[in-house]
């Protein structure tokens, strides 16, 4: 009942967050994005036919006026069709996300959990030999740039200059083969850009709980060092984790990976929103954004909820 | 007295501690050497970084390393070296035959787990007792401390306690096994003043209850008044004065501790403005005077005082130590042993 009441509350306070992000963000479409009258147009139009056209886009009406109609198509969530493809908006987004959370969903997890078992080994043989060897490592990973990275596992994994093991681009969820062979490079270069930023961050968090007074009184009762870190640093640290986890859902589940998805000609939502970008495909452009800063308002809910469950100092309220 | 030919429960010879930090290396304890015998309670007095924390510490291989590393000594207990002695080996000491309990109660207790959680854990590692029996010898001892209604205490979580009693529940977890000695790190320090007095009673009454030794370290010689037999007086890692509490409140033999009884404000007798103070300060651990390191604040020092460190004066049969080249006479009134 007070998850209930406090969840309500919470969404509510969500929609300042909201209208926000999509009033900047539909300023910069309008006033900024590419105009797609022309491009929708033969060649010489009659000025006829230009007005004609502005109206279908809806470039006629005032701006409030349409970002009045914007707020209303969030809250139905019909965002109408694709001005590029004409195809429903809906439809496209159905099409395309799960590619992407299909896609990047193994990396994500992967990328987290190795990130939490390399930082608690660092943390566990803090200033040893083994703790520098992971460290240094993670410098190598966070300082090769995500494209070379790309190229560089398609050509040594896939190409047949390489091991030519996988597939080098495209997409298949025919069978779990398919689907294996197609995300396998993908993860392994999502994980290896993303493993070093995430067992550098979940070490210092790590290493910060284990100076803490009760790690100390844990020790001085006799807690040997596994359980130490199992079970009174880890616990003590998921704030901070389930944080930085839950913030960057609405990220995996929205924007895919723009650069895996168009260096792996895999057709994400990560490429529908580069090339609605690109063409100022409205329609499109205001369901991403709006879905977003949804999903941020329900992850920060769900952070919430979870602290609550992980810390008993904290209350709902 | 009888208690000093029996042999110590706990036996500290020459420790040595050192940190190493960005300036150099610092030696938190040099040569420290002290006894502790059964069922007696001994305060370690000193002001701020003069190394009784880390003496404490040491006792349960608890200084922490990187950058902390006893470079020397030993530290018997109950007859067995401690100095060296193996992780899992000592684990088993720890919080089973020698206990610690830490000056702040919120911090010192995790704040994820409930007071049962963190009590029975221990119970159940060192006595192996079941999840159920560990809880109702929980609640026990939490009884036994003077918790009310430690049944539904027992599920609390330590920020729903308050400060006194978050002590309480730190010394229940502390006696819960059963130990010989106890190591009180300035137990009382967060709390507030009647608070700080009942915590002390119970200390006291646990000791006699128990049959354990109580290492009491504490900058606060009031409570080293109420609570202990014998003081052990410290000053910039090194003890200065070991004596019974009669000695050291009537008759301190070192000018550093003479110097701290007379800076105690004694509220009807003399004004505040009159209160005498230790002129100086203390010199910094990396660059410690050759000589006694009192000796720059010293009303006695002279010249042998700034060339040679003063060592322990031995046991004997007298039970008070002084470390001092120039010490104030013992009176005669009151025989030493």
């Amino acid at each position: 009942m007070e998850i209930l009441q406090y969840s309500i509350r919470k969404l509510f306070s969500g929609i300042p967050l909201i209208l926000g992000v999509t009033f900047i963000s539909f300023v910069l479409m309008v006033y900024f994005g590419p105009d797609k009258t022309y491009e929708l147009l033969g060649k010489n139009p009659t000025p006829e036919e230009i007005a004609e056209v502005r109206v279908q886009l809806g470039y006629d009406q005032p701006f409030v006026v349409r970002y009045a109609d914007y707020l209303r198509e969030l809250a139905t969530l019909d965002f109408g069709n694709s001005d590029s493809t004409g195809e429903r908006v809906d439809a496209l987004l159905a099409r395309t996300i799960p590619v992407s959370l299909a896609l990047t969903a193994p990396g994500f997890v992967l990328g987290n959990v190795l990130g939490i078992l390399l930082a608690l080994f660092a943390a566990y043989y803090r200033s040893t030999w083994v703790d520098k060897t992971i460290m240094a490592s993670a410098v190598i990973g966070m300082s090769i740039s995500f494209l070379i990275v790309i190229i560089g596992f398609q050509i040594i994994f896939a190409s047949s200059y390489g091991l030519g093991w996988f597939p080098v681009r495209g997409w298949s969820v025919n069978s779990i083969g398919d689907y294996f062979s197609y995300v396998a490079v993908p993860t392994m270069a999502t994980v290896f850009v993303a493993l070093g930023y995430n067992t550098r961050f979940y070490r210092s968090v790590l290493v910060e709980e284990m100076t803490r007074d009760h790690v100390r009184t844990a020790k001085a009762f006799g807690v040997p060092p596994t359980k130490l870190f199992y079970k009174n640093i880890l616990k003590n640290s998921l704030i901070p984790i389930i944080t930085r986890i839950v913030f960057s859902i609405p990220l995996v589940i929205i924007s895919g990976s723009l650069l895996i998805e168009s260096y792996f000609g895999i057709p994400g939502v990560g490429k529908i929103t580069y090339d609605a970008i690109v063409s100022g495909d409205q329609p499109v452009l205001k369901a991403v954004v709006g879905l977003t800063a949804i999903l941020f308002v329900l992850a920060q809910l769900l952070t919430d909820i979870m602290y609550r469950a992980v810390d008993p100092r904290i209350t709902l309220k | 007295m009888a208690d000093n030919k029996e042999t110590p429960l706990l036996s500290v010879q020459n420790l040595i501690i050192e940190f190493a930090t960005e300036n150099g290396v610092v030696r938190a304890t040099d040569n420290i050497s002290f006894d502790i015998f059964p069922n007696e309670t001994v305060g370690i007095v000193g002001e701020s970084g003069c190394g009784k924390t880390v003496t404490g510490l040491s006792i349960l291989g608890l200084i922490p390393s990187p950058p902390g590393r006893i470079v020397g000594g030993s530290i018997k207990f109950m007859g067995r070296e401690l100095v060296g002695l193996a992780e899992n080996e000592m684990r088993k000491i720890r919080g089973c035959r020698i206990s610690m309990i830490f000056q702040e109660p919120m911090t010192a207790l995790n704040p994820v787990f409930t007071v049962g959680n963190q009590m029975t854990d221990v119970l159940m590692r060192h006595h192996g007792l079941t999840r159920r029996q560990a809880r109702d010898s929980a609640i026990e001892m939490l009884a036994k401390v003077g918790i009310p209604a430690p049944a539904k205490r027992i599920d609390e979580y330590p920020h729903q306690l308050s400060g006194g009693m978050r002590q309480r529940v730190m010394i229940a977890m502390a006696l819960s096994c059963d130990p010989k000695l106890l190591i009180a790190d300035e137990p009382t320090t967060a709390l507030d003043v009647t608070t700080q007095a009942q915590v002390l009673e119970q200390i006291s009454k646990l000791q006699a209850e128990f049959h354990m030794a109580v290492v009491l370290i504490t900058h606060d010689l009031g409570v080293v008044a109420e609570t202990c037999r014998r003081a052990i007086v410290m000053y910039c890692g090194r003890i200065v004065e070991n004596t019974s509490i009669e000695h050291l409140f009537t008759n301190p033999r070192h000018p550093y501790a003479k110097g701290l009884l007379d800076s105690i404000p004694q509220i009807r007798s003399r004004r505040l403005e009159e209160l005498p103070i230790i002129p100086g300060r203390v010199p910094d651990l990396l660059h410690l005077p050759p000589g006694c390191r009192f000796a720059a604040r010293c009303p006695r020092a002279d010249e042998l005082c700034n060339e040679q460190i003063p060592t322990l004066s031995p046991a004997g049969t007298h039970a008070d130590r002084v470390a001092c080249h120039h010490p104030y006479a013992a009176e005669p009134a009151g025989p030493a042993s």
